[in-house]
């Protein structure tokens, strides 16, 4: 049990779905044949598997309106194989399934909603490592492929490296968002890079604005935002390796490399210019009432960097598409280091193998099983062959491209270190540094603390 | 004091001042609490609750949908009402975000293109906003804000916004209106009370349910310790054994031990033994931590207990029990209300307890714990939802504390004078 | 079962088993273990007379025992192991703690804490007693101070942030400074002075606690004594300071006391109203930052706290001795 733990945002996205509304009144909502889906594969599958009478046992973290929507995609399972698929989500997911798999009671399938536990979980020798060639065609069929590789192979009990995951349903953190009409009105572009992004903020600035609404507030987790920011910016200033091995501690935290991302967020939120009411006052304001200014009239600032969940804390004038929209956080022009982008997700591991888990995991391969939940909102993917017409809005639609287009997938560095550095140190050290502290200073207290937890 | 103060009426009312402005100072932010809770959201980031009677002035964005556009020569007309309900009234009005008020109410703001002369002698195009009187005819500078001298005659309307106090507004542009235009007016909003933040609160974000869970934590953990304290109390006052003076003094010590040090040995014990995180683990801890001063407080009333009413008892034959039941608890009335009082409001108030020994997800929340964790998070701006759920929480208490002040003082001077 | 009907069973099994229990240990010891018979009953008596005493008080020491004496050996052992528990480190956790720049900041704010908030709190409450003495409407007055003693710490915390929020349309403090036309700025988050800030929704709460006590004190003083130095032509200060104040000076370190104990142990002020951010941490409130995840480090910090109250319970156990 975590005392502190950052918001979970994997149920917020589905407000997006307020378009979508209430048309799942069925069991099975999507016609089999019909639509935009690739029905091909799924009816192929459904011929080659036959598990009438076998059980799957899932556990997760979805819950309500997001286990509804998961429920759809395991009964086109069901379906198609004549297996019974159970699935029950629960909000202390992560407590619960270490518990059961010490005590011999795990179902056949786990939700990690991070890699970090199914990282420890594997090393303990509680998961079974995926089929061997689950590596080859994830590199093939995700869009980042490699990188989805990596954050799903583990170290097992006996010290050697499998893939312990599948990645199914990605959240999306490198995400700008303005108000189109503020922009149009003002006559700004969308930046294409980091330094027309900068050009963009100090042109704001010039024309009398405010460019940035930040908000690090969140309570007990306050200062996690930051985390964020830090991140996007290490991801965009060197190159990927520089990263893993800072989520590793294999460089310290009071790397240059990392003080140089630290001081380049520094540059964004320290100039009381650049950020609505100052830079202190970003400290204390709650990040699900930062992005209010996009929609203030007279705008109070016309930038906001935030993941793919928070169109559910816009006010209710808000309309995506209309007077909201996001942009890439772009990548600096002059650093040759492609499109990175970060991010978070959940992945599918094997808690207690049988015939059934080894197809539904075969099943989650298939564009469908991805298809029939970003049909119902709410969902993207880092599957390649999914068609992009199945998502159920345009913003959707253009953060699956984001995605699509991603060189680099990292995810969030602050989920992986240990949690009194990723929820605690880190957290607060980006306050103080926010609050004046220099950026060196601050990243030596958090490698100091990192340490001291060995 | 009438003996100082009572013969210098000055000192008086100096004193009358004096405690008057103490009493506002400890009102005000409660108060502020009180008002805002009724108030609508919008008004509430529009202004402060100490203005919370008047009309609120905010600026808005209109999208009217583009219907019924007529045709006026080259330009596209599309006339109605800002106002979907049909009242309200506008003091000010623009045609862009930055600006919300660049016109009053019966002007017309206007965008002109006209032609100006450059430095260089060039002559350009450039686009002017002027504000009118609506019956009136735009009067144009001679020169820009640059000081480029424009040319007289040559300004050509663009885009227009005529705006009448009732919302009636008139745009009109130069191209066709296919898309909702984006138009500003500054409103006047008549003050907006009402219960929709109860509403919310209590049927849609839960609280209702942390309502329910703090009240199924107090009142066993109010009344189990009572009954367990108020027995030993009795031992500890009126039967005679060895030690007494040793365990008045224990308990007298573990009025101060912190609470902080229990939490990790107890849930490892309560985890061990299987109660786990669980409300019957909280009533035990409740009972555990509420005792001290339970019994210390109890003890100090039944000692002040007339002797001859207990002794004449016993020699009458009665047993401790009988003596205990029939004539102690009946005569301690007033120490086990106010006893009762205080664990009342401890266990309701309380966030630590409940954080560590409850478990923490949202069906187990009370509801310290639901606006500490949760909505000073999910609804961190939301003003109006916070102060309505923090109403919720402090309105038992309070009940409880203005109908039973009378116990809770004198539980508080058996506490602490001696 | 839900919650509701728990709790319905827990008062009817609880109260019903304490009741049962007192009941019933009473016949068994007077019918079946002692029994008052003609032989030896006058020595049977007084064996159940020995035995009844902690017959009463057992279930009350057993919960005490477990749930406050039992926690301070339990915790000062398991602060002397590592976060797992499985590895006995000695004094590891405390020297690691003594040397970390958040644990010395949270120390010596706690010291302000215990400075700033009875000495506050006392002062007012002795404020408002003598001013409200014989006044007519005291009660009334007294009453509304007192008020803010039912609510919950996070309820108080909350009403504050009406008056510190940096938005001149929510916070009173930066729409006074909005009126002058200064720039608004965040209480919480000035170095130093913004503990103040805290530590003065505690003073507001138990101001109240102070004033009902201290009021009651100074009824007490004997109306003769004032009167005598009145005769004397004392003026009204002098009164209170030289005769009122001695007179009730054990009340007001009563009083000075409970609040310290009460203050060493909140944690829910600093917790809602910074999170411990701005270098406002306090012990209780870090000790809750190390809560389920390093529980070594957790009991060691409840071990310092119990170790700064230790010399105050020792002085109220002699002064309960005295009294006995």
């Amino acid at each position: 049990m975590k005392y502190l733990s950052k918001p979970s945002f994997l149920g917020s996205a589905a407000v997006l779905a307020l378009s979508a509304g209430a048309a799942f009144a069925q069991d099975m909502p999507f016609e089999v044949g019909e639509g935009d889906f690739q029905w091909d594969g799924y009816e192929t599958f459904a011929e080659q598997h036959d598990l009438s009478g076998q059980t799957v046992e899932i556990t997760g973290p979805w819950t309500g309106n997001e286990k509804e929507k998961v429920d759809v995609v395991f009964r086109y399972f069901e379906e198609a194989t004549g297996a019974n698929v159970n699935y029950s989500g629960s909000d202390s997911f992560e407590q619960d399934i270490v518990i059961s798999a010490r005590a011999g009671t795990a179902p056949n399938l786990a939700v990690f909603p991070q890699p970090g536990l199914a990282a420890d979980m594997a090393s303990q020798g509680l998961l079974t490592p995926l089929p061997d060639d689950t590596a080859e065609w994830v590199a093939e069929n995700f869009s980042a492929g490699d990188s989805w590789v990596d954050l799903s192979t583990y170290e097992g009990e006996d010290g050697e490296e499998h893939v312990y995951g599948l990645f199914y349903r990605v959240d999306l953190k490198s995400l700008v968002w303005y108000s189109p009409i503020a922009f149009d009105e003002m006559g700004y572009e969308i930046p294409e890079s980091m330094e027309e992004l900068k050009e963009l903020t100090e042109q704001i600035v010039d024309d009398g604005g405010t460019p940035w609404c930040i908000g690090l507030g969140s309570g007990a987790a306050t200062g996690w935002p930051a985390t964020d920011w830090v991140e996007d910016l290490m991801l965009r200033m060197h190159a990927p390796e520089v990263y893993d091995q800072w989520v590793t501690n294999e460089i310290p935290f009071n790397d240059p490399q990392v003080v140089e991302s630290i001081d380049e967020f520094g540059w964004f939120i320290r100039n009381d210019e650049y950020v609505r009411g100052g830079a202190q006052a970003a400290a204390t304001t709650d990040f699900r009432d930062s992005p209010s200014g996009l929609f203030a009239v007279p705008p109070t600032c016309y930038l906001h960097r935030q993941a793919s969940f928070i169109p559910a804390f816009f006010p209710d004038s808000a309309e995506l598409g209309d007077n909201v929209d996001f942009f890439y956080f772009p990548s600096y022009e002059e650093k040759d280091l492609g499109n990175p982008v970060l991010g978070a997700g959940t992945l599918f591991s094997i808690t207690n193998p049988s015939e059934a888990t080894n197809v539904m995991l075969e099943y989650l391969k298939l564009p469908i099983a991805h298809e029939l939940w970003m049909a119902q909102d709410g969902f993207l993917t880092a599957h390649a062959g999914v068609n992009p017409e199945v998502y159920a809005t345009d913003a959707q639609r253009a953060m699956g491209e984001i995605l699509a287009d991603a060189t680099t997938f990292r995810f969030d560095a602050s989920d992986l270190m240990p949690a009194e550095i990723g929820a605690g140190a880190f957290w607060t050290g980006m306050i103080d540094y926010v609050g004046g502290d220099d950026a060196e200073s601050v990243a030596e207290t958090i490698q100091d603390r990192w340490d001291s937890i060995r | 004091m009438d003996n100082i103060a009572g013969h210098k009426s000055s000192l008086s009312l100096v004193t009358n001042i004096a405690v008057l402005c103490l009493v506002v100072i400890w009102l005000i932010p409660t108060v502020g609490l009180l008002v805002s809770s009724f108030r609508d959201r919008e008004q509430i980031s529009e202004t402060g609750w100490w203005a919370a009677m008047f009309p609120v002035e905010s600026a808005e964005r209109m999208r009217p949908e583009p219907e019924g556009v007529t045709q006026d020569g080259d330009y596209y007309v599309l006339e109605g009402n800002v106002f979907e309900a049909g009242s309200g009234s506008v003091s000010g009005f623009g045609l862009t975000g930055r600006d919300p008020g660049a016109a009053e109410v019966g002007q017309t703001y206007a965008w002109f293109e006209v032609e100006v002369t450059e430095e260089d002698g060039e002559i350009d195009d450039e686009r002017i906003e002027i504000a009118y009187p609506a019956d009136g005819e735009p009067e144009f500078p001679e020169a820009t804000e640059d000081g480029l001298p424009i040319t007289p005659g040559s300004a050509v309307l663009q885009r227009s916004l005529t705006v009448a106090e009732n919302g009636d507004f008139s745009y009109v542009n130069d191209g066709e209106i296919s898309r909702a235009p984006s138009l500003y007016v500054i409103t006047k909003q008549p003050p907006d009370f009402g219960w929709q933040n109860y509403r919310q609160i209590l049927t849609s974000d839960g609280m209702d349910r942390a309502f329910i869970n703090t009240l199924t934590v107090t009142v066993p953990a109010t009344v189990i310790p009572i009954l367990i304290a108020a027995f030993a109390a009795y031992a500890l006052a009126w039967m005679d054994f060895p030690g007494r003076g040793w365990l008045v003094a224990a308990v007298v010590g573990l009025l101060v031990v912190p609470l902080q040090l229990a939490l990790v040995p107890m849930l490892t014990l309560h985890n061990q033994i299987g109660i786990g995180q669980s409300f019957l683990g909280i009533w035990l801890a409740h009972t555990g931590f509420g005792l001290p001063l339970a019994v210390y407080l109890l003890r100090n009333y039944m000692i002040g207990l007339p002797r001859d009413i207990i002794e004449s008892a016993k020699v009458d034959g009665a047993t401790d029990f009988q003596v205990f039941t029939k004539i102690v608890l009946p005569l301690s009335f007033p120490a086990l209300a106010s006893f009762a009082i205080f664990q009342f409001l401890w266990t309701w108030n309380d966030l630590l307890v409940a954080k560590v020994f409850l478990p923490s997800n949202s069906e187990s929340w009370v509801m310290t714990v639901k606006i500490a964790d949760d909505l000073l998070g999910s609804r961190g701006g939301d003003w109006g939802i916070l102060a309505a759920a923090a109403f919720v929480s402090i309105a038992v208490p309070l009940v409880v504390f203005f109908a039973m002040q009378k116990y809770l003082v004198r539980g508080l001077l058996a506490g602490s004078v001696k | 079962m839900s919650p509701i009907l728990q709790g319905i069973l827990t008062i009817i099994i609880g109260v019903g088993g304490c009741v049962g229990y007192f009941y019933l240990s009473n016949i068994i010891l007077d019918r079946f273990v002692f029994p008052a018979r003609k032989d030896d009953q006058g020595r049977n008596i007084a064996r159940a007379t020995a035995v009844r005493p902690w017959l009463f008080l057992m279930p009350a020491i057993l919960a005490l025992g477990l749930y406050l004496v039992y926690p301070v050996v339990g915790s000062f052992l398991r602060s002397l192991y590592n976060r797992s528990g499985d590895e006995f480190i000695g004094l590891g956790n405390y020297v690691q703690m003594f040397s970390e720049h958040g644990f010395r900041v949270a120390l010596f704010n706690n010291f302000l804490w215990v400075l700033f908030v009875p000495a506050a709190a006392t002062f007012f409450g002795l404020l408002v007693a003598q001013l409200t003495d014989r006044l007519r409407w005291g009660s009334i007055a007294k009453s509304l101070i007192f008020m803010p003693m039912a609510i919950s710490f996070v309820g108080a915390s909350l009403i504050w942030k009406f008056v510190y929020a940096v938005d001149p349309n929510i916070g009173i403090i930066n729409a006074v400074r909005d009126y002058f036309g200064l720039a608004a700025i965040d209480p919480l988050q000035i170095p130093f002075w913004n503990n103040f800030f805290v530590m003065i929704i505690m003073v507001w709460m138990q101001t109240g606690f102070a004033m009902v006590i201290l009021s009651a004190a100074l009824r007490g003083i004997p109306e003769e004594t004032i009167e005598a130095a009145i005769l004397d032509g004392a003026n009204p200060f002098q009164i209170f300071f030289r005769i009122k104040i001695p007179q009730i000076a054990g009340t007001i370190a009563v009083v000075w006391t409970t609040i310290t104990f009460l203050t060493l142990k909140v944690f829910d002020i600093v917790y809602t109203m910074t999170g411990g951010n701005f270098d406002t941490e306090i012990l209780p409130s870090y000790m809750m930052s190390y809560m389920f995840r390093d529980d070594g480090r957790a009991t060691a910090v409840a071990f310092v706290i119990m170790l700064i109250v230790t010399p105050v319970m020792i002085y109220n156990i002699r002064q309960a001795r005295k009294e006995l």
